[in-house]
Parts: C-alpha cells; sequence; structure tokens
C-alpha cells in the first residue's frame, strides 16, 4: 500500500483547505442561479471541488508518457466534474434515475460550473508551476553557467602559473653548469634551448591561441633539453608540414604533450623512448598528435591533471568541435591528439 | 648475511660512496666535484635509481649515498627506506621546498641541484665528522615527505581502457560520467562519447575511487561529481539527471538511502 503513497503526493492540508475555499466562494457567487440553499450548494459544490482534486492529484503523479501530463490533468478535472456531481446526488439520497430526468438541469449545470471553475483553478496552477519550473532551470543553467565559467578560470590561472616548472629549470641548470667545465659548446647549445624554451614560456599576457609554428619550436627546445639531460635515451621527430605551421592553435596544449610524453612515457621505463610530434589537416580539421613509445599508461597511475586542463580550454574555446583523444600505441606507448577546426593563422 | 666485502676504496681507509640520479651528466657533475672537495672518498658505484639497494650495499658496503629524490622506477624516499639506516643518506634535490624544509628540522644532510660549491664543502665536511657515528634514522621523516609529494598514489582506477574502432582510447576516470552494463558489455558514458568495455559493474566497483564513483543500480555506476539533480520516481526509485546529457538514471530502492535528505 505504501508503495503507492507517492499517487498521492501533493495531496497537502493547504490544498484541501484551496480547494474548500474556491468551493465555498464559487457557491456564494452562483446561488442566485439555483432554487437551492447556499449550504445545499456547498456540499455539491465540495463533492464535485473534492472528487476532481482527487482525479487532478492522481493525473499529476502516474507515471506515463502517452499523454502530456498537463491533458490529464484537464481530464482528471472534467471527469471529476462529471463523477462529483453524482456522488454529491447520492450524498443528498437521490437516484441516479432522478438525477438525470427530473434533476437533468441542476446536474448539467453542477457539472458545467465544476469543469468551468476547475479549469480556471488548473490553469492558474499549471502556470505557476510551469513559471516555477522555468525559474528553477534558469538556475540550474545559471549555476551550470559559473561552474563551467569558473573551471575555466582555474584553468587559465594554472595556465599562467605553471609554465615553467621549477624542477626542470633548476635541473637543466645544474646541467648548464657541468657542461660548461667539461663540454662548453654543448653547454651553449643547452643554454640556447633553454632561451628558446623560456621565451615561449613566459611571454607577457599569452592571447588565447597562437601559430602552431610557435607551439613546435617550444616542443623542440624542450626536447632537446631532454635529450642532452637524459643522455641516449631520448629521440624526437617533428613532422609537420610546413604549411601548418601558420595554423592557428591554441598556447601551451601542445608542450603539455610532450611533456607528459617524457614524464609519464619515455622517463620511467629505463631504456631509450622515441618522441613524435605529427600535424594534418583534413576536412577542415587540424589535428596534431604526440606520440611515445614508453611503457604506456597504467590505469592506477595519474597524469590527467594537465589533461583535464586541455580540455577545459578548448571547451572554452571551440566548445563541442575541439577534441581530445589519448590512445594506446601498439605495441607499446600512448599516442595523444589534440583536433580544431582548421583556421589559417592572422 | 654474510661478512660485508669490503671495496678496494674503502680497503685503503679511504671513504666509499655511491651516487644515484637519473642524468648522466649530473652525476658525472656531482663526481668531479666531491672528487675535488673530499679527496678522500671514493665513489664505487653510481646508479640511475634506487633499484637493488640491498645488492649494492652487499657488494660494495658504501658508507655513504647520494640520492636524487626524484627518480624513476625507484625513488630517492624509497632507497632511503631500503638502506634503513645501513649508510648515512645525503639527500639531493633541484626544488622541492616541502622536502627542503624537512630536511632542516630534522639536520639531515641535502644539497641543491645546480651545487653551489660552498654549500657541497659544508655539507661533506659535516659528514666527515659524522660518519664515525651510527646513521641517523630517517624512516618518520621520510614518510612524511613521501606523503607531501603525492607517495605512489592511491591504488584507485584514474584510466580506463576501451576499444573504439581498431584503437584502444584512454579515458581520465574523472570524465566519465556513468558505466552502465549492457548484456555482456559495460557502457563508458562520458560527457561527449560513449564506449564499450568487457570489465563488469562488480569488478569496477572494486577498482574505482568510492568517494566519488557510487552504485546506484545493480548495473549502473555514477560519477557523483556530474549529478546535476535526484528527482523522486516511481515508487521507492530515484531519478538522477546528469550534467551535459539528456539521459537520466534510475537508482534503484535498494540504493535510495544515499541521495536521502540528511
Amino acid at each position: 500500500m505504501s508503495s503507492y503513497a507517492y499517487l498521492l503526493e501533493g495531496l497537502t492540508i493547504r490544498r484541501v483547505l484551496a480547494v474548500t475555499a474556491v468551493c465555498a466562494v464559487a457557491s456564494a457567487a452562483v446561488v442566485w442561479l439555483f432554487s437551492n440553499t447556499y449550504p445545499d450548494l456547498l456540499v455539491s459544490a465540495l463533492c464535485v471541488g473534492y472528487t476532481s482534486m482527487l482525479l487532478f492529484t492522481l493525473a499529476g503523479n502516474i507515471r506515463q508518457a502517452a499523454f502530456p501530463q498537463e491533458a490529464m490533468q484537464v481530464a482528471a478535472v472534467v471527469v471529476g466534474s462529471c463523477l462529483g456531481t453524482i456522488v454529491a446526488g447520492l450524498v443528498k439520497q437521490r437516484t441516479i434515475a432522478q438525477m438525470f430526468s427530473e434533476r437533468l438541469a441542476g446536474v448539467l449545470i453542477t457539472m458545467g460550473l465544476g469543469i468551468g471553475v476547475g479549469c480556471v483553478v488548473v490553469a492558474t496552477l499549471i502556470l505557476r508551476e510551469k513559471h516555477s519550473r522555468d525559474q528553477a532551470r534558469f538556475h540550474r543553467g545559471e549555476s551550470e553557467r559559473h561552474r563551467l565559467e569558473k573551471n575555466l578560470l582555474e584553468a587559465k590561472l594554472q595556465l599562467m602559473q605553471a609554465q615553467v616548472e621549477p624542477h626542470f629549470l633548476f635541473n637543466t641548470l645544474a646541467n648548464v653548469q657541468h657542461l660548461v667545465e667539461t663540454d662548453p659548446p654543448e653547454a651553449s647549445r643547452m643554454l640556447e634551448s633553454l632561451i628558446q624554451y623560456l621565451r615561449a614560456a613566459l611571454p607577457q599576457m599569452r592571447e588565447s591561441s597562437t601559430h602552431l609554428g610557435r607551439e613546435l619550436e617550444m616542443a623542440r627546445a624542450f626536447l632537446d633539453i631532454h635529450r642532452i639531460r637524459m643522455g641516449t635515451r631520448l629521440g624526437y621527430a617533428i613532422e609537420v608540414p610546413e604549411a601548418l605551421r601558420e595554423r592557428t592553435f591554441p598556447p601551451m596544449m601542445l608542450i603539455t604533450l610532450v611533456e607528459n610524453a617524457v614524464k609519464h612515457g619515455v622517463d620511467p621505463c629505463c631504456e631509450t623512448g622515441r618522441i613524435t610530434i605529427r600535424a594534418e589537416e583534413s576536412g577542415g580539421r587540424l589535428r596534431v598528435s604526440v606520440e611515445d613509445t614508453g611503457e604506456g599508461i597504467r590505469p592506477k597511475k595519474g597524469g590527467g591533471v594537465g589533461l583535464a586542463n586541455i580540455r577545459e580550454r578548448l571547451k572554452a574555446l571551440y566548445g563541442t568541435s575541439a577534441s581530445l583523444v589519448v590512445e594506446e600505441r601498439q605495441p607499446h606507448g600512448v599516442v595523444a591528439s589534440i583536433e580544431v577546426p582548421a583556421a589559417p593563422g592572422a | 648475511m654474510s661478512a660485508p666485502l669490503r671495496s678496494p676504496g674503502a680497503e685503503r681507509g679511504r671513504v666509499s660512496a655511491v651516487i644515484a640520479d637519473d642524468e648522466p651528466l649530473l652525476r658525472a657533475q656531482l663526481r668531479s666535484r666531491l672528487a675535488r672537495l673530499w679527496p678522500d672518498l671514493a665513489v664505487v658505484h653510481e646508479m640511475e635509481n634506487g633499484k637493488d639497494i640491498d645488492r649494492v650495499l652487499e657488494a660494495h658496503s658504501p658508507s655513504l649515498f647520494f640520492l636524487d629524490i626524484h627518480m624513476p622506477g625507484v625513488n630517492g624516499l624509497d632507497a632511503a627506506r631500503a638502506i634503513a639506516g645501513r649508510a648515512h643518506v645525503v639527500f639531493v634535490t633541484a626544488f622541492d621546498q616541502y622536502a627542503v624544509e624537512a630536511f632542516e628540522r630534522g639536520a639531515i644532510d641535502y644539497v641543491l641541484k645546480p651545487f653551489n660549491e660552498e654549500r657541497l664543502a659544508l655539507t661533506c665536511e659535516r659528514l666527515r665528522a659524522r660518519l664515525s657515528e651510527r646513521p641517523p634514522r630517517l624512516e618518520e621523516l621520510v614518510e612524511s615527505i613521501a606523503a607531501r609529494l603525492g607517495g605512489p598514489g592511491s591504488e584507485h582506477l584514474k584510466w580506463i581502457k576501451a576499444s573504439v574502432g581498431n584503437h584502444v582510447r584512454l579515458i581520465p576516470v574523472e570524465e566519465v560520467l556513468f558505466f552502465q552494463s549492457d548484456e555482456k558489455y559495460t557502457r563508458v558514458v562520458t560527457g561527449e562519447s560513449e564506449a564499450l568495455i568487457r570489465k563488469p559493474i562488480r569488478e569496477l566497483l572494486d577498482e574505482l575511487d568510492p568517494v566519488r564513483f557510487w552504485q546506484i543500480h545493480r548495473a549502473t555506476i555514477v560519477n557523483v561529481d556530474h549529478i546535476a539533480a535526484v528527482r523522486r520516481g516511481l515508487k521507492d526509485q530515484a531519478e538522477i539527471s546528469l550534467r551535459g546529457r539528456d539521459e537520466t538514471l534510475v537508482v534503484s530502492r535498494a540504493f535510495t538511502h544515499l541521495f536521502k535528505q540528511m
């Protein structure tokens, strides 16, 4: 029994009181139409009102998809008014036959009035509910928008802060310090790469997009530094057609993928590893990928933080028309690729 | 353990040391600096990471380890754990603010990369004075630093591997809205895509972070971070709507208590 209690949900004391009040007022307003006394009319009105209310509540709670809920509720009021009028007649100890012969006029008027008043009440209720639903949807939309804005802001902030990892900087400088003593030309090459990397990584206020060429140079400088630091373990290749270097591309995304490839891909698996950066354009889409031959992603190991940042920023910049996909490479390693709508550089 | 084999360097009364750093140039640099500052110190072994500490201790019985904190595989903190007081330890780091503070508080020897000649000389001097004493116990300090630096991380699933065509796609779990069993597969649904995996709901439940992933139905696990609203539904069930997706999920009776108001 209790499992059907939801059918009566919304049948509150407030609703009962409201229906009672409407019946009292409506009876008072139309009592001059009838030969009946006010109390007699009120009994009829309450029978019609309560029956309609009960059916209206049921109609609002039944889960079905065949008819819109509003239609069900209006139908409930029509049926309720007819049923309620008959109930009122029974309460007054008249037979059904009587109701549909000598008292037919009164019965029809009661039914009509019930339907009329009921529909006005239902329309008011439905409109009010719709309004509050709209309001709620609006608030939900607002909070979703706020959430997206907050995420974007956080992503931007993180971008501004984490451009140069201190670890990377100091370790690189330690290498330079050693090379200055042992292999000055190599030291100078490493410093040059570091300067190039820093120039790309520490620009003024960063625009929302740069061109692919600049991001590639930054990645190259970063990989050059790591190639010296990791000895013979790291090899890399950049396979990007010259024509694509002018394409617009959001900043600091490629370098995140390259960093991941070094840090989570090649670095932990203590042999040699190779990183390949590719770009291709087809069907108006620019796809830039970073592939490593490392140990691959272990399902329980983290490393998606930089990726979440990229996703947020792609969503903010391109909506649903950009994507970041991470895939396993055969026989081992990972390919991460970013796809954006192709746009020639400004 | 058998009687430690004395390495040739140690036999002549010199102090023997091991250097562990994943970058070859930095090992060479420390070695050459130490040769200059501490001629009696013999670097008897070099390591790329902290693997096989027992074997190194047995083969070289060094009295001193220089351990880089960040090394792939077995890092410096893990190596210090393995040494477990059987040799003195000097930590080497490029930038770990918290670790440095902890070292200062715990009076533990450490050096920063790039090396500062004076600082390295001071460390060598202190070590010389301390070598005759028993190596200090580092467990507590190492654990606190390890916890702070992230350590081995939790054992929860962070990536879902799903076949899409010929490729295996890697989906970070935080992007998954929900998992739902679909006959013999499990659907993995994100805001942008959908994939099928073979791992059943039951197994996923054991491996996912229970704070974020809740079972709401025999066949469904939802990521609570993506829930937009929960509504009362048919019978004693509830209905969940998700951010960025029209599909709603049913919370079966057995799980509605998860969403009861506090």
